[in-house]
C-alpha cells in the first residue's frame, strides 16, 4: 500500500488540500474553487474529499494527516499577546477566546471528524515551516537558503531556513507583532481595501505614484544592521484592536485613510483638481509602502544570503506574492536563483506541510521540483456537455480549440478559457483565465469595467510563450523561474511597448507568464497560435471570475460568469460556447 | 402567524428606514443574502440529479446574482458614492460570509432536492411578503423603491415556479406538505438559534471580559510583547535531525 498525506491548512485565510502519494502530488485544490466564497477559510472538507476521488481512496486510507499549524502554540501567542497588551486588547480577547474555547483548541477532534480520520495519524506542522517546505520540497534545488515572510502564523512572522536535501533547518526568525507581512496589511486598510484581497490592488495603485511619503513610512520601519527588522508599535492595533489595524497617530502620520469604494483617478479624467490631488497622494502612499516592502525584503534576502550562502533562494509566505518586490530580489539581490511557491499564501501550507511529512518526518528522497500548476479539479468532457446542454447554451465541439481560440482572440473577442485541472495559487496561468488581444489599448479598460466589472486602474499580465519571452519581455536572469507561475514583473523592451499596450503597466512594467510547452501544453499552444496569426506571440491573461468572486472552477460556475460578464464567447476544453443572446 | 410578521416587519420597517445609516446597513444585508443564494442556487444547478431542473436553478441563481448587484448599488448611492468602513467588504470585494454551506455541504446537498424546492418556496414567499411590506412604507428614495419592485417580480416569480414544482411532487405521490413542514420547522429552529447563538455570545462576551479585567489583567506586570529584529529559532521543527521517530513523535504535538 502506498503512503497517503493530506495537507490540510484552514481557519485563518485560504484553506487547501493537496493530497500526496509516495510523495507527489495528486491533486491540490483550495477550498474556495469548491464552495464559491472567495478566501474561504472553512475546513476545506470539499476540497479533501475531491482529493481523496483524484487518488482513488478513502479517508481509512490515508496514511497521515497534516494540518498546517501548531494550535496550540498558535493560541499561546494570542493569549500572550492579550496579556502584554491588556487592557488596550480588551475588546479583542473577548472574540478571540469565544473562537478558540468555541473550537480552535479542540483542533485534533475536530480534524477526526470532520475528515474520519484516526487521531494517531494527525499530524501538525509550524506555520511557517508549512510555508518553507512549500517552498523548498517543491522547488527543484537540493541546497538552498529559504525564508518565509508573512502576517503571521504561530509566533513567527518571518523565517530563514537552510535547506538541503530533505531537511529544512531553522535558522533565524522574526516573531509578533513585528511582522512585513501585517506592515503592508496595515497600508492596504488604510487605502480603503481589504486586507488579504486588496493587497494586489495596493501595488497596482503604486505604478502611479512616487514614493514621497518613504520618511513616513520609515518610522513605521527599522531594518536593523543584522540583518533583521521592527515595527514601531505606536502606529499598529492589530495585535490588540478587535478590527482596526493602524492607531490615530498612524493617520496623523499619513493623513486620512481613503474612504472604501472612494474613485481613484489619478490621470484626471472627469475628476476635478481636489479629487485628483487626492488621488494621487493615495498613489504616493502606495508608492511608498510598495518601495518600502521592496527594500525590506531586499534587506532580509541579503541577510540570508550572508547566513546561508548557497545560489539559490525558496521563498514563500503572503509576502512572496509581491510580484515587483520578487523582481526587484532578482534583480539586485545576490541569489543567483529565485524560486517561489506559486499559492505563497496560507493555501500553500497545505503543499508544505504533506512535503514536510514525506521527506522530513518519514525521510524519503527529494522527488522533481513542481513543475505545473494546474493540480486542481478538471472537468470531464461529458459532464462538460450534458452541463451546457442542460443549461440551454450553444456550443459545438471544434477540433483544434488552441487553434480556434486564438482565431478568435484576433478576431477582437474576449474569451474565457477553461482548460484542465484549476490553478494552485492565485494566478490564472491559462486553464481557467479570460484572454484578449493585447494589442489594442481599449481592450485593458474593456474587460476592467464590462467584463470583470473591477477598477480601471488595474493592470493586466501578458501570457508569452517561452521561447518569445526575451525578445519582448527584459526577465531578469534570476526570475526565470517566478516567471513562470506570473510572480515576477518585468520590463516591456521599449521598443515593444506600443504594440501591447494592454498589458504594459504604467511603468513600462508587466506581471508576465512565460509559458512553457510542458508545463501548459495546451494553452502554449493557443499563445503560439495567436503569435503565427498575429505576429505577436502573447495573449492578455486574467482570472475567469467576477469581482469579488473565487475563480471559476466548474462548468455551472464558468457559464455562470460567462453570461454575467461581457465575454465574447467561451472554451470548456474542447467545446466552443457561443455568448447568448 | 402571518398576521404577527407582518405587523413586527411594519414596525421595524417604519424604524429601520428612518435610522441615519440604516438603510444601507439593510440592504448590505439584503445584497449579501442574494448573493448567498445565488451560490446555493448554483450549487443546486450543478449537483441535481433532475436534468430539467439544472436551467431553472441556474436562471435563479443569475436573478439573485442581479438583485445583489442592485442592492449594492443602492447602498453606494445612498452612501454618496462611499460605503462605511465596515460595509467596504461589500465595495471592495463583494467577500460573502454568509451562505448555505454547513460542514463541507451545500443547501442543495443537505435537503435533497423536494425539501430544497419547499425551502426556496417558502424563503421566496417570505421575501416576497417582507419586500411587500417595506413597498407599502416609506422607503427612503424613489430609486430604491423602484429597485425593490423590480426585485418583487422576480421574487415571484421564484415563489410560483417553485410552487408548481412542489405540486409536481405532490402530483407524484411525493410528501410534499411534510417537506413544507421540515422547512419551516427548520427555519424557526435556525432564527431560534441564532438567537440563542447571539444571546450566548454576548453572554460569554460578558463573562470573558471579566475574566480578562480579573484574571488576564494581573499577569500584564510580567508580560511583555517580543522585541523585533532576528532572534534565533524556536520550533521544534528541528526535530528531524535527532532522527525520524523524534520527527514524528515531535509532529503528532499540537504545540
Ligand atoms: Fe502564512
Ligand atoms: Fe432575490
Ligand atoms: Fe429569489
Amino acid at each position: 500500500m502506498p503512503v497517503y498525506v493530506l495537507g490540510i491548512s484552514a481557519l485563518y485565510h485560504d484553506a487547501a488540500a493537496v493530497i500526496l502519494c509516495d510523495g507527489v502530488i495528486i491533486g491540490a485544490a483550495q477550498e474556495e474553487r469548491f464552495s464559491r466564497l472567495k478566501h474561504d477559510a472553512s475546513l476545506p472538507i470539499r476540497a479533501a474529499a475531491w482529493c481523496l476521488k483524484k487518488a482513488g481512496i478513502t479517508a481509512a486510507d490515508l496514511t497521515y494527516l497534516v494540518f498546517y499549524e501548531k494550535p496550540l502554540r498558535k493560541f499561546e501567542r494570542i493569549l500572550a499577546t492579550s496579556v502584554a497588551t491588556f487592557p488596550k486588547s480588551w475588546g479583542a480577547f473577548p472574540r478571540q477566546m469565544r473562537t478558540w474555547l468555541g473550537d480552535k483548541l479542540w483542533l485534533r477532534g475536530t480534524l477526526c471528524a470532520a475528515f474520519g480520520v484516526r487521531p494517531d495519524r494527525v499530524l501538525f506542522c509550524e506555520h511557517h515551516l508549512s510555508h518553507a517546505a512549500s517552498a523548498f520540497y517543491a522547488s527543484p534545488h537540493t541546497e538552498a537558503a529559504v525564508l518565509a515572510v508573512d502576517g503571521v502564523g504561530e509566533w513567527a512572522t518571518t523565517t530563514l531556513w537552510r535547506g538541503s536535501g530533505t531537511s529544512l533547518t531553522p535558522i533565524s526568525e522574526v516573531r509578533f507583532p513585528h511582522s512585513l507581512g501585517m506592515l503592508y496589511s496595515t497600508i492596504t486598510a488604510h487605502l480603503g481595501f481589504a486586507v488579504n484581497e486588496g493587497e494586489y490592488k495596493v501595488m497596482g495603485m503604486a505604478a502611479y505614484g512616487q514614493p514621497r511619503f518613504r520618511a513616513e513610512l520609515d518610522r513605521l520601519l527599522k531594518l536593523d544592521p543584522s540583518g533583521g527588522y521592527a515595527l514601531d508599535l505606536d502606529y499598529f492595533s492589530f495585535h490588540w484592536h478587535p478590527t482596526r489595524s493602524g492607531t490615530p497617530a498612524l493617520e496623523a502620520l499619513l493623513g486620512p485613510g481613503r474612504f472604501p469604494g472612494a474613485p481613484f483617478t489619478p490621470e484626471g479624467g472627469a475628476a476635478g483638481g481636489a479629487a485628483r490631488a487626492e488621488s494621487q497622494r493615495w498613489a504616493d502612499l502606495a508608492a511608498s509602502a510598495q518601495a518600502q516592502i521592496e527594500d525590506a525584503m531586499l534587506h532580509l534576502v541579503r541577510h540570508a544570503k550572508a547566513a546561508v550562502g548557497t545560489d539559490a533562494l525558496c521563498l514563500a509566505g503572503g509576502v512572496a506574492l509581491n510580484s515587483v518586490a520578487n523582481r526587484r530580489i532578482a534583480q539586485e539581490g545576490p541569489f543567483a536563483h529565485l524560486w517561489v511557491q506559486p499559492a505563497a499564501g496560507d493555501a500553500g501550507g497545505a503543499m508544505g506541510a504533506a512535503m514536510w511529512v514525506w521527506h522530513a518526518v518519514l525521510g524519503h528522497p527529494r522527488q522533481p521540483g513542481l513543475a505545473r500548476a494546474d493540480l486542481g479539479r478538471s472537468i470531464p468532457v461529458d459532464r462538460a456537455r450534458e452541463m451546457l446542454t442542460d443549461l440551454g447554451a450553444k456550443f459545438e465541439a471544434v477540433d483544434d480549440p488552441p487553434a480556434s481560440a486564438a482565431a478568435d482572440l484576433a478576431d477582437g473577442k474576449v474569451i474565457g478559457w477553461v482548460e484542465g485541472g484549476d490553478e494552485w495559487g492565485p494566478r490564472a496561468l491559462g486553464h481557467r483565465s479570460i484572454l484578449a488581444d493585447p494589442r489594442s489599448a481599449e481592450t485593458k479598460e474593456h474587460v476592467n469595467s464590462r467584463v470583470k466589472y473591477r477598477e480601471l486602474f488595474r493592470p493586466f499580465a501578458p501570457s508569452v510563450t517561452a521561447a518569445d519571452a526575451d525578445s519582448w519581455f527584459d526577465i531578469p536572469a534570476a526570475a526565470q523561474e517566478p516567471a513562470c507561475w506570473m510572480l515576477t514583473t518585468a520590463a516591456v523592451r521599449p521598443e515593444k511597448q506600443a504594440t501591447i499596450p494592454a498589458v504594459v503597466h504604467v511603468d513600462g512594467s508587466a506581471r508576465v507568464q512565460v509559458v512553457r510547452p510542458t508545463a501548459s501544453p495546451v494553452f502554449h499552444q493557443l499563445v503560439s497560435e495567436f503569435g503565427r496569426l498575429t505576429g505577436v506571440p502573447i495573449v492578455l491573461n486574467t482570472s475567469f471570475n467576477l469581482k469579488g468572486e473565487p475563480m471559476v472552477s466548474c462548468t455551472v460556475d464558468a457559464m455562470a460568469s460567462f453570461v454575467r460578464s461581457g465575454l465574447d464567447v467561451m472554451y470548456v476544453d474542447g467545446l466552443r460556447v457561443e455568448r447568448p443572446k | 402567524m402571518g398576521h404577527l410578521r407582518r405587523a413586527y416587519l411594519g414596525t421595524m420597517s417604519e424604524v429601520a428606514w428612518r435610522l441615519p445609516g440604516w438603510p444601507q446597513r439593510l440592504l448590505t444585508e439584503f445584497s449579501l443574502a442574494e448573493r448567498g443564494s445565488m451560490v446555493d442556487m448554483l450549487a443546486a444547478a450543478q449537483a441535481t440529479p433532475r436534468r430539467e431542473m439544472r436551467r431553472k436553478y441556474f436562471l435563479h441563481a443569475l436573478d439573485e446574482g442581479r438583485h445583489a448587484g442592485i442592492f449594492a448599488e443602492r447602498v453606494k448611492a445612498l452612501s454618496g458614492g462611499r460605503v462605511a468602513r465596515s460595509d467596504a467588504v461589500i465595495e471592495d470585494a463583494g467577500l460573502l460570509q454568509d451562505h448555505g454551506i454547513v460542514g463541507g455541504k451545500t443547501l442543495f446537498e443537505r435537503l435533497g432536492e423536494l425539501e430544497f424546492l419547499a425551502f426556496v418556496f417558502v424563503a421566496e414567499a417570505d421575501a416576497v411578503e417582507q419586500f411587500g411590506v417595506y413597498l407599502d412604507r416609506k422607503l427612503p428614495d424613489p430609486e430604491t423603491t423602484a429597485a425593490l419592485r423590480d426585485i418583487l417580480k422576480d421574487e415571484s416569480f421564484h415563489v410560483s415556479y417553485s410552487k408548481l414544482e412542489c405540486e409536481r411532487y405532490r402530483r407524484e405521490g411525493k410528501p410534499v406538505d411534510a417537506a413544507l413542514r421540515a422547512v419551516r420547522w427548520r427555519r424557526m429552529k435556525e432564527g431560534w438559534m441564532r438567537f440563542t447563538r447571539d444571546f450566548g455570545e454576548w453572554a460569554s462576551g460578558f463573562w470573558l471580559l471579566l475574566l480578562y479585567f480579573g484574571a488576564v489583567g494581573p499577569f500584564r506586570l510580567i508580560a511583555r510583547l517580543e522585541s523585533g529584529g532576528w532572534r534565533s529559532a524556536s520550533g521544534a521543527s528541528a526535530v528531524a535531525r535527532n532522527g525520524l521517530d523524534e520527527a514524528l513523535a515531535a509532529a503528532r504535538l499540537e504545540s
